[in-house]
C-alpha cells in the first residue's frame, strides 16, 4: 500500500524533505523497543509505503517535486542525496524559472494548465512503480502562489484521473501576521477548491507549531527548519505503520467537513511519558478522532476518556467516531508517544478569521485586479466565500 | 411414487455383500453422509435414524455454501426448510409434510425422499461440484452467484423518530469510502495476478495452461506457510507477504468459501491470534501449513470422487433395495386434488377436521376479498374526489410504460452487442498469447467490451434521470419566491 507524495512550492518541498528524512531515520532507529521480527515488519512496511527500491540499495522516495523556481528544489535534492541514506528520483522533479508571485490565479490558471501534462506524467510514472496505490499525499502551503494555486489544480486533476484513489492534502496555515498581503485571498481560494476535490485536509498552523517550538522545546531563534522538523515529526508519527482493527493503514474520510487539525504529540520527555488529556477537548465537538499510540505499554493504555459521548456530535456514536491505532514499536526514540488527529470544531475560529479578513479586503476590492488579470473573476471569489461559510456553519452546528 | 425400473440382470449379478457396499459408497460420496447402519434402520422406520437423515437432506437441498454456519442451525429449522424445499420441487408424498420436526419419527419417509432426489438428478456429483477445490484463479462472469448468495442479514435499524440527515450523509460518505477501497484493492489484486501469470510462464506441467495460478505459485514458494505464531505477535501487518495466499483468488464476484475456510483453519485453532500480547491464549498455536491443508483437502476430494464412481457402479443394487423399502410402506392416501397449495406445517389431524378447517379458511378468504374490494372502491372514489383520479392513474400508467420501454431498450441494446451468453459458473483465468485461445474459451477483451457497452447504457440512463431530478428541483425552488437556492458543493 504505497503513497505517492507530491511536494508543491517552496514550503511543500522543504517539508517534504523533512518528512521523508524523519520517516527513514525512525525506520532505521535502533531503539525500537520491540522484538526483531516486529522491527523488520515495521521497516518493510514503512519502506514499501514511502520508498521504492533501487539496485544499489538506496531507497528512492516515492515523490514528485514541483516548483516554479529552481532554487528550493535543487537544495532539497542535494540535501537528500548528501544524507546518503535515501534520495529522490533523478527525474522526479519539475521546475521552471519564473515563480508565481504569490498569486493564486497565476498558479491555478496559468502555470497549472500550461504544465499539466508534464506534471501528471511524472505522477503517473510514480504510480506505475507502485504495486498497489494507497493514495496521494500532497504537501502545500495556502499563502503563496505556487503551492496553493498549482496544488489546487493538481488535486483536481488527480480527482479526475485517479478517482478511486484517496487524496490527502497537507496544508500549511500561514501565520496570522504573515508577510504576504494577499495570503487570505490565496487561502480562501485554495480551501474552497480543495474542499471539492480532496478527500482529507490535514492542517498545520504555523502559529501553533511556532508555539511548540518556543514553549515546549525552548528554542530561542526559531527558524523555518525547526518548524519543519516539528511538523515532520508529527506527520511521521501519524504515517508510520500501525495496527488497527482493519489491519492496514487507511485514510479516514468524512463527507461533511474535511478540515483536520493535528494536535501536537502528547508525548513527554523520552523517559517519562504519561498521557494527559487536555480539557479543552470538551468544548470542541468532534466528528471523528483518531488516536495513535506508539511504544511501551501500548496495550494497557486507557483511552476511555476519548469515548465520552460529550465529545462528539449528537448524531454519531463514539464507537463510530473514535478509533485507536497502536503499535509496540517506538517512534523516533520516544519511549511512549501519542498523536491525536481530530476532525472537530477546533479549526472554526482560524477559518472564520481568515474568511473575515479576506472578505474585508474583497469588500474594498483591494488587489482584485491581480486575480482578474489571470482569469479568476469576482464570481469565483464569491463562490469561495459561500462554500467556506457553509463549512463554518456546518461545523458550528455540530 | 413410481417404482424405478431396474435391470433384473444387474441385480442378479450382485452378490450378498453388494448392498452394504453400495450404501457405503453412497454415504461416502455425500458430504457428511450417514453410516450404512442409519440407512438400514431407516428402512424399518426406526426413530434414531431420523435426525441424521434430516440433516443430510438439509445439506443436499440447502442453497447456502457449506460452512460452519450450517452446523449451528437448529434441527427444527432444518426440517422445516427441507419440507418447503421438497414441496417447491414437487415432491409427491404428503406423508413427509406431516412429519414432526423434532426428529422423533419418520426416518423411512426421509429415506424415500432422499432416493427421490437421487433418482431425479446427479446429487453426489452436484454436491461434489459445490465443494470442489479451485486450484486455478477463477472468476465468474454471469451475475447469478451474486444474486443467489445470501449475505448476512443487515442489522435491523430502528427508526426512532426523524433521522438526522447528517447521519445519512455520513453513512453515504462511509459507503463511498468503502467502495473506493474495494475498487482499488480489486485493481491491486488484478495487477498482482497479472504479474504472477506473466512471471511463471512456462512453469506449468499442463501445456494448455502454461503458467501457474496464485495457489500453485504460493505453494511452490512457501509450502510450509512461513510464520509460526508465537504468543503475542499480532498478525494483521500490512506486509507484502500475505498477499499471495491471503486474498481470495477470485477477482470477480463472491469469495470462494474454500479459501475462506483455508485461511480460517488456523483461526479455529486454540488461541485467538488476532489478540496481541495474550500469552495465555496463543501458546498452543502451531499453524497448519497451507500446503498440508491443501493436500488433505485434495485427498478428501479424491476419496469422494472414488466413492461417487463406486456408487454409480453399484447403483442398481440400491434401487432394488429401495423397492423393498417402498413396499413396506402403507399405501399412500389418494392425492387430494382439492389442495393445490398446502402449507407444510399443517398440524396433524383427522380427515374430517381437515375439511372443516379448509372450509373455514375458504369462507374467510371470501370475506377478506370482499372487504378489500370495498376498500379499494372507496379509496378510488376518494382519490378521484381529490381531482387527481383519472389523471393520476393515467400518469402512473404512462410511467409504467416508459419504464418498461426503457428497460426493454436497454436489454435489447445489450443483447445486440454481446454474442452468445457466457456460461454460468466460475471460469479459470489463463493468460495466453494473442490468438491462441480455443473455441470454448471466453476472451477477456470481448467480455470487457460487452461490460463497457452495458456500463455506457446505464450511465446514459443515470445522467438522464439526474438531469430530470435537477430540473424538478429547480422548478420547485423557483416556485417559492424569495428563496435562494445554493446547491451543495462538489460531487
Amino acid at each position: 500500500m504505497s503513497i505517492v507524495t507530491v511536494q508543491l512550492g517552496q514550503c511543500g518541498n522543504q517539508i517534504g524533505f523533512e518528512v521523508f528524512d524523519a520517516l527513514l531515520s525512525d525506520s532505521h532507529s535502533s531503539q525500537g523497543l520491540c522484538c526483531k521480527r516486529e522491527n523488520e515488519a515495521y521497516q518493510a512496511s514503512c519502506k514499501e509505503r514511502f520508498f521504492s527500491e533501487e539496485e544499489n540499495g538506496v531507497p528512492i522516495a516515492r515523490a514528485v517535486l514541483v516548483d516554479m523556481e529552481p532554487k528550493v528544489i535543487n537544495q532539497t535534492l542535494s540535501k537528500a542525496a548528501q544524507s546518503g541514506r535515501w534520495k529522490y528520483g533523478q527525474h522526479a522533479c519539475f521546475c521552471q524559472k519564473q515563480g508565481s508571485g504569490n498569486n493564486w490565479a497565476y498558479g491555478y490558471s496559468v502555470h497549472g494548465p500550461r504544465h499539466e501534462e508534464s506534471i501528471m506524467n511524472l505522477i503517473r510514472k510514480e504510480v506505475e512503480k507502485c504495486d498497489s496505490l494507497s493514495g496521494f499525499f500532497i504537501i502545500m502551503s495556502m499563502a503563496g502562489g505556487t503551492g496553493s494555486g498549482i496544488g489546487a489544480f493538481v488535486t483536481q486533476n488527480l480527482q479526475d484521473q485517479y478517482s478511486n484513489s484517496l487524496k490527502m492534502n497537507q496544508i500549511i496555515w500561514p501565520y496570522g501576521t504573515g508577510e504576504v498581503i494577499v495570503q487570505n485571498y490565496n487561502s480562501i481560494l485554495t480551501l474552497s477548491h480543495l474542499y471539492r476535490s480532496s478527500d482529507a485536509l490535514l492542517v498545520h498552523e504555523n502559529d501553533a507549531v511556532h508555539k511548540i517550538c518556543a514553549k515546549l522545546m525552548n528554542i530561542k531563534q526559531i527558524s523555518f527548519s525547526d518548524i519543519n522538523q516539528v511538523l515532520a515529526h508529527q506527520l511521521g508519527s501519524v504515517f508510520q505503520p500501525t495496527y488497527s482493527a482493519e489491519s492496514s493503514f487507511h485514510y479516514r474520510r468524512n463527507p461533511l467537513g474535511i478540515d483536520w487539525h493535528v494536535r501536537p504529540p502528547l508525548s513527554g520527555p523520552p523517559s517519562l511519558g504519561k498521557m494527559s488529556l487536555n480539557k479543552d477537548l470538551h468544548f470542541n465537538t468532534s466528528i471523528a478522532n483518531l488516536v495513535i499510540l506508539r511504544g511501551k505499554d501500548v496495550q494497557s493504555a486507557d483511552v476511555e476518556g476519548f469515548k465520552d459521548p460529550a465529545l462528539y456530535t449528537s448524531w454519531l456514536e463514539p464507537v463510530n467516531a473514535f478509533n485507536v491505532w497502536k503499535t509496540q514499536r517506538a517512534f523516533s526514540k520516544y519511549e511512549k508517544s501519542a498523536v491525536l488527529v481530530s476532525n472537530s470544531q477546533f479549526l472554526v475560529k482560524p477559518l472564520d478569521m481568515i474568511v473575515g479578513k479576506a472578505w474585508n479586503m474583497f469588500a474594498s476590492k483591494a488587489y482584485i485586479h491581480q486575480y482578474t488579470k489571470f482569469g479568476i473573476e469576482e464570481e469565483d471569489f464569491l463562490d469561495s466565500f459561500t462554500s467556506l461559510e457553509q463549512v463554518v456553519a456546518s461545523y458550528c452546528n455540530l | 411414487m413410481r417404482r424405478r425400473r431396474v435391470n433384473p440382470a444387474a441385480g442378479a449379478r450382485a452378490g450378498a455383500g453388494a448392498l452394504p457396499e453400495a450404501i457405503a459408497a453412497l454415504s461416502r460420496s455425500l458430504p457428511s453422509g450417514p453410516s450404512p447402519e442409519i440407512f438400514r434402520r431407516a428402512k424399518f422406520d426406526r426413530p434414531e435414524a431420523t435426525s441424521a437423515l434430516w440433516q443430510l437432506l438439509f445439506r443436499v437441498l440447502s442453497p447456502l455454501p457449506a460452512g460452519n454456519a450450517l452446523a449451528s442451525i437448529a434441527l427444527e429449522v432444518q426440517a422445516r426448510l427441507v419440507k418447503s424445499a421438497l414441496c417447491s420441487q414437487g415432491y409427491p408424498r404428503l406423508a413427509l409434510a406431516q412429519l414432526p420436526e423434532d426428529g422423533s419419527q419418520g426416518s423411512r419417509e426421509l429415506l424415500l425422499a432422499l432416493s427421490w432426489l437421487l433418482a431425479r438428478g446427479p446429487v453426489p456429483e452436484q454436491m461434489l461440484a459445490q465443494t470442489r477445490v479451485p486450484l486455478g484463479d477463477e472468476m465468474t462472469v454471469c451475475q447469478c452467484e451474486a444474486l443467489a448468495s445470501l449475505g448476512p442479514p443487515a442489522p435491523h435499524m430502528e427508526a426512532e423518530g426523524p433521522v438526522d440527515v447528517r447521519h445519512v450523509q455520513w453513512l453515504m460518505g462511509k459507503l463511498r469510502f468503502r467502495w473506493r477501497q474495494l475498487v482499488s484493492s480489486q485493481q491491486e489484486q488484478c495487477a498482482l495476478l497479472s504479474k504472477i501469470h506473466l512471471y511463471t510462464r512456462g512453469c506449468h506441467s499442463d501445456q494448455n495452461l502454461g503458467h501457474l495460478s496464485v495457489t500453485e505459485a504460493e505453494m511452490l514458494r512457501d509450502p510450509e506457510g512461513g510464520q509460526k505464531v508465537s504468543g503475542g505477535a499480532a498478525h494483521n501487518l500490512d506486509l507484502a507477504y500475505p498477499k499471495g495466499l491471503y486474498f481470495s483468488c477470485t477477482p470477480g464476484m463472491g469469495p470462494r468459501t474454500f479459501w475462506n475456510d483455508l485461511w480460517l483453519v488456523p483461526r479455529l485453532l486454540p488461541g485467538d491470534w488476532a489478540a496481541p500480547l495474550d500469552p495465555g491464549g496463543a501458546s498452543a498455536c502451531s499453524l497448519l501449513s497451507p500446503l498440508r491443508v491443501l493436500l488433505r483437502t485434495l485427498e478428501h476430494e479424491s476419496r469422494r470422487l472414488e466413492a461417487v464412481l463406486a456408487w454409480r457402479r453399484s447403483e442398481p443394487v440400491f434401487w432394488q433395495w429401495m423397492d423393498t423399502v417402498l413396499g413396506t410402506c402403507a399405501p399412500e392416501a389418494p392425492a387430494a386434488a382439492s389442495q393445490p397449495t398446502f402449507l407444510p406445517w399443517v398440524p396433524e389431524c383427522g380427515d374430517g377436521e381437515l375439511e372443516l378447517v379448509v372450509r373455514e379458511l375458504q369462507t374467510l378468504e371470501e370475506e377478506l376479498q370482499e372487504a378489500v374490494e370495498r376498500r379499494r372502491v372507496a379509496w378510488e372514489a376518494k382519490a378521484r374526489g381529490c381531482g387527481r383520479g383519472p389523471e393520476w392513474s393515467a400518469a402512473r400508467q404512462a410511467f409504467r410504460e416508459t419504464v418498461e420501454k426503457e428497460l426493454g431498450a436497454l436489454q435489447q441494446c445489450w443483447e445486440q452487442d454481446s454474442g452468445p451468453a457466457p456460461a454460468h459458473g466460475p471460469h479459470r483465468l489463463v493468460r495466453r498469447e494473442d490468438g491462441a485461445a480455443g473455441d470454448q474459451d471466453l476472451r477477456a477483451a470481448e467480455l470487457i467490451r460487452t461490460l463497457r457497452s452495458q456500463e455506457a447504457c446505464l450511465e446514459a440512463v443515470l445522467r438522464q434521470l439526474q438531469g430530470q431530478c435537477r430540473q424538478e428541483l429547480a422548478r420547485l425552488a423557483g416556485a417559492l419566491p424569495g428563496l435562494i437556492w445554493i446547491p451543495p458543493p462538489g460531487r
